[in-house]
């Protein structure tokens, strides 16, 4: 026989209701404090471990980038705030700062050759050149990291992948897939023509032309209507 | 002398070719314009010549099987003409007077060397100011009597020269004040 629902019933019901609840806020509030006492006791880690390693993650770049991932896996940017202890700890803010003042100045004053399009390596070697060979050594890892640092103040920097390179962008602008397609399809040689382009893309003239043009003005390519082969409208790729 | 070391646009094939897009043709122009004046100071070159025949290497580089058409050494003199650095020689414009210095800057380069012989006051020929025993080892030796003749006009408009006809050409003098 099923028991009908009485006052005595819901009133226990109620009170069940209200332990679980004290009881669930208990827990909760543990588990907080609990994990506060974790961040701390990490954040006490990290410091000191950054502290005790402060040397290496100045001057070895291997090791610096290994520190940044373990940081981006724990959710922490060292470079996130220019007061915050990280930059006083490791003096980071001024020195990617500086690198990122360095490849400003590596992209504009090659940006007349290649269009404001630096091959990564290309800007590597010259900001290294720039720094001379007393400065701390500086790898990849740095330079994208400073490149993103960079993209906060606007102006279009951003790092695009075209076959095996990378390329650093400095001015604003998106490069279409189109354009992509026939810069990697130039990277070997460094150059390509409409011909090529037909027979590797099986584009129409049309969609070639349009390319072209757009890489033309863009700066990103330049005519070469002397290729001894015969070849009419070859185009050449600029890369530094 | 020493070598003269081509700048890395000279072995890259599309500067040869004027490039289409504005901007792109101006900083194609103004490497060309550098390149010009430093390899005719180098070279002591006073005068160029839009004819392609001319197989100057400034123009042509045949390690990468590539020279400027007349189109395109016209449009570079032009522009060269145009920023003080030449001066064309005929109406048709296809000889130009390379100055690496302006006018305006080999004048003062004639006067500062008078200045310095104490010639304010005295009179010499057009020809010593060139080819003279005091000029050798300067700047002005071998210096062509047109781009003196144009130093001497900026001189004389300034006041600081006066240049005198002779019978012949050879016999043009000039007097420089102080």
């Amino acid at each position: 026989m099923r028991r009908r629902p009485g006052l005595q019933g819901l009133q226990r019901g109620v009170e069940t209701r209200e332990h679980f609840r004290n009881l669930g806020d208990t827990v909760k509030e543990t588990k907080l404090a609990h994990l506060q006492a974790q961040v701390a006791s990490f954040k006490e880690n990290l410091e000191k471990f950054a502290l005790s390693h402060r040397d290496e993650i100045r001057k070895d770049p291997v090791f610096r980038a290994q520190f940044h991932t373990m940081c981006a896996n724990t959710g922490v940017d060292p470079l996130a705030s220019n007061k915050g202890m990280w930059v006083q700890l490791l003096g980071f803010g001024d020195f990617y700062y500086e690198l990122g003042v360095q490849i400003v100045e590596a992209c504009l004053a090659t940006r007349g050759v290649n269009g404001g399009l630096m091959d990564l390596d290309a800007l590597s070697l010259f900001v290294r050149r720039r720094r001379g060979s007393r400065a701390e050594e500086i790898s990849t890892d740095d330079l994208l990291r400073a490149i993103s640092k960079l993209k906060t103040l606007g102006g279009g920097w951003s790092v695009t992948k075209i076959g095996s390179r990378r390329l650093v962008r400095s001015v604003p602008g998106e490069l279409s897939t189109d354009s992509n397609a026939v810069l990697s399809l130039a990277q070997d040689k460094g150059f390509t023509s409409e011909q090529i382009m037909q027979q590797a893309l099986n584009w129409e003239a049309v969609r070639i032309h349009h390319t072209v043009e757009a890489l033309l003005r863009d700066g990103l390519a330049l005519i070469d209507d002397q290729d001894p082969s015969g070849a009419c409208g070859t185009w050449h790729w600029v890369s530094s | 002398m020493g070598d003269f070391s081509w700048p890395f646009f000279y072995t890259y094939p599309p500067y040869f070719t004027l490039q289409p897009v504005k901007e792109t043709r101006q900083k194609q122009s103004a490497l060309w314009i550098e390149l010009i004046l430093k390899y005719c100071r180098h070279h002591k070159v006073y005068q160029l010549t839009t004819d392609p025949s001319d197989d100057s290497p400034l123009f042509s580089n045949q390690s990468i099987n590539r020279r400027l058409t007349q189109e395109g050494r016209s449009t570079f003199l032009t522009e060269l003409v145009a920023r003080g650095n030449g001066l064309w020689l005929d109406n048709n414009q296809r000889t130009c007077l390379v100055l690496w210095h302006t006018a305006e800057q080999w004048a003062d380069i004639v006067y500062e060397w008078a200045r310095s012989l104490g010639l304010e006051g005295s009179v010499t020929t057009v020809d010593e100011l060139s080819t003279g025993d005091e000029v050798q080892g300067t700047e002005l030796a071998g210096m062509p009597r047109a781009v003196l003749m144009e130093a001497l006009k900026v001189l004389e408009r300034r006041g600081k020269a006066r240049i005198f006809k002779g019978a012949a050409a050879d016999d043009d003098g000039v007097k420089f004040f102080k």
